[in-house]
């Protein structure tokens, strides 16, 4: 056993010195918390878990949902996320997120692209070949 | 503002985002000082936390420099200088009030299983992180910390998530004096862990990883003994022989759910998902401890489940133990251990990395590459 293994081993021995002990303390508010806490307003759309009533005061608003991946949030956010289905549910949107964003970031050149290609084979069938 | 944006499994790229601006009244928006890279950040950065969106940022562990505030803010003034603890806690619910700030229920709508979180995707509230030159801190006058004049951001950076998770796990061993202790994962966790066990008076740490130069920082930065699990034969066997046959009276596991140690757990858990990781560290926790002793979990697992060996542990009479860290709580005393030179918390930085180097940065973290320990990203 070493008995000095590191400068101020044993400080924290006295288990009242430990801030997680007790692991629950006498209720009260924290300081620098205030009460009523006034509900935060957003236009955003926020999924809430099946459990909840209503949204709590304060939420984040980041990445809304949106398209078929968002449509697939809509569908596994109702069940309780008790349930893998809801899990898993939310897994498969991520995948479809990051697919919708590749066709979004490919789709302002390789629309242009197909439609001259079309063009283009369609002119040489229609002139070319007479 | 320039940001991390995360872009699909295995990919983030530094982007223009908007700033962030005072959703609440009791909001701040920080300029970001230092951005450090957490190990549970590769969770995400591999797709394995339901409901990261692309285009979100990470970014959990920071300080800051208060730019601008909300009109219920009182207890900062702009210009001050904060470490912000990873959970987004009210301060007055049923469970801040008991000071258990990791199970706040006023600031996650989405998932009953975690508070609010920075930059954790939106099963942890949809908040963008700290991986940006700035980021939206609410209940700005319960959970920030101001940085003490003269103390660098960096030597207090570490506050606000996993030191005190290192802290946190060694206590939830239930360590009186003369324990022995394995800490799993030698990786800035593990390594506050280690050096807490001292702290608590334990008798003798052990670090198991399977990264020769994590054991080896290991070893110099905590004085503990070292395993490479690579190179035994059965480690569950080699640590209860270690400990007299019987086994250490605590297992402390600062791993998680991406453990190596078994490639069918990997398979299972991380290829084909048929569970949420592979708990293969989890599991050897629960082998290795005595009879009796006491199983404390600080790394990070996901929902849905994961198969464990619980026939095991209720025979053997186990504590099992777990939570993330209640940050707040602990953040004024292991402030006096960083000043009283107990704990070297700026010690465990390795590299630093401008902002635009963030995914280079991941890639070196994630791959353990040029001996990196821990990252930290300097957006200012």
């Amino acid at each position: 056993m070493q008995t000095h293994p590191i400068p101020g081993a044993a400080a924290d021995l006295d288990l009242a010195s430990r801030p997680g002990v007790p692991m629950e303390r006498a209720p009260q508010p924290l300081p620098g918390a205030r009460v009523p806490i006034r509900h935060q307003r957003s236009d955003v759309r926020v999924f809430k878990h099946v459990g909840r009533a209503s949204l709590p005061p304060v939420f984040g608003t980041a990445q809304p949902p949106h398209g078929l991946s968002g449509l697939l949030r809509k569908v596994a956010y109702a069940y309780p996320d008790h349930l893998a289905r809801h899990w898993m549910g939310l897994l498969l949107a991520d995948r479809v997120d990051v697919w919708e964003h590749r066709v979004r970031g490919v789709l302002p050149w390789a629309l242009p692209a197909v439609g001259g290609l079309t063009l283009a084979r369609w002119g040489w069938r229609r002139f070319a070949t007479r | 503002m320039r940001a991390l944006s995360y872009q699909g499994p295995f990919r983030v790229r530094v982007e223009d985002k908007p700033d962030p601006r005072l959703e609440h009244p009791q909001d701040v928006i920080l300029k970001v000082t230092r951005a450090a890279i957490c190990g549970s950040d590769l969770h995400l950065l591999h797709g394995l936390v339901p409901d990261t969106r692309v285009g979100h940022t990470f970014g959990h562990e920071f300080t800051g420099e208060v730019e601008e505030l909300g009109a219920e803010v009182t207890q900062l003034r702009k210009g001050d200088r904060v470490v912000v603890p990873f959970n987004i806690s009210c301060g007055s619910c049923f469970y801040c009030q008991r000071h258990l700030t990791a199970l706040c229920e006023n600031s996650n709508p989405e998932s009953d299983i975690a508070c609010g979180v920075y930059g954790y995707s939106h099963t942890t509230g949809g908040y963008d992180g700290a991986q940006a030159q700035y980021v939206r801190v609410p209940f700005a006058d319960v959970g920030p910390m101001k940085i003490p004049e003269g103390m660098e951001d960096e030597e207090a950076l570490f506050l606000g998530d996993i030191l005190p998770t290192g802290y946190m796990g060694a206590e939830m061993g239930e360590i009186k004096g003369g324990e022995t202790v394995v800490v799993f994962g030698a990786g800035p966790v593990g390594l506050f862990a280690m050096r807490s066990a001292w702290l608590m008076g334990a008798g003798r740490v052990v670090a198991v990883d399977c990264v020769q130069y994590r054991l080896d920082f290991a070893a110099r930065y905590a004085k503990v003994e070292t395993v490479n699990f690579r190179e035994v034969e059965d480690i569950v066997l080699y640590l209860k022989e270690l400990f007299d046959g019987r086994g250490p009276d605590v297992c402390i596991d600062a791993v998680g759910m991406e453990a190596e140690g078994s490639k069918t757990r990997r398979v299972l858990g991380l290829g084909l998902k048929l569970e949420a990781g592979a708990p293969t560290v989890l599991t050897w926790c629960i082998d290795v401890v005595r009879k009796g002793g006491n199983v404390s979990i600080v790394g990070v697992y996901g929902p849905p489940w994961n198969v464990l060996p619980i026939g095991t542990a209720m025979n053997k009479g186990l504590t099992l133990r777990m939570n993330q860290c209640n940050v707040r709580r602990y953040m004024p005393h292991l402030l006096e251990h960083i000043r009283d030179g107990r704990i070297d918390a700026k010690g465990i930085i390795t590299h630093r990395f401008p902002l635009e180097q963030a995914p280079e940065a991941y890639h070196l973290f994630a791959n353990k590459q040029d001996d990196c320990v821990k990252c930290v990203l300097t957006p200012h």
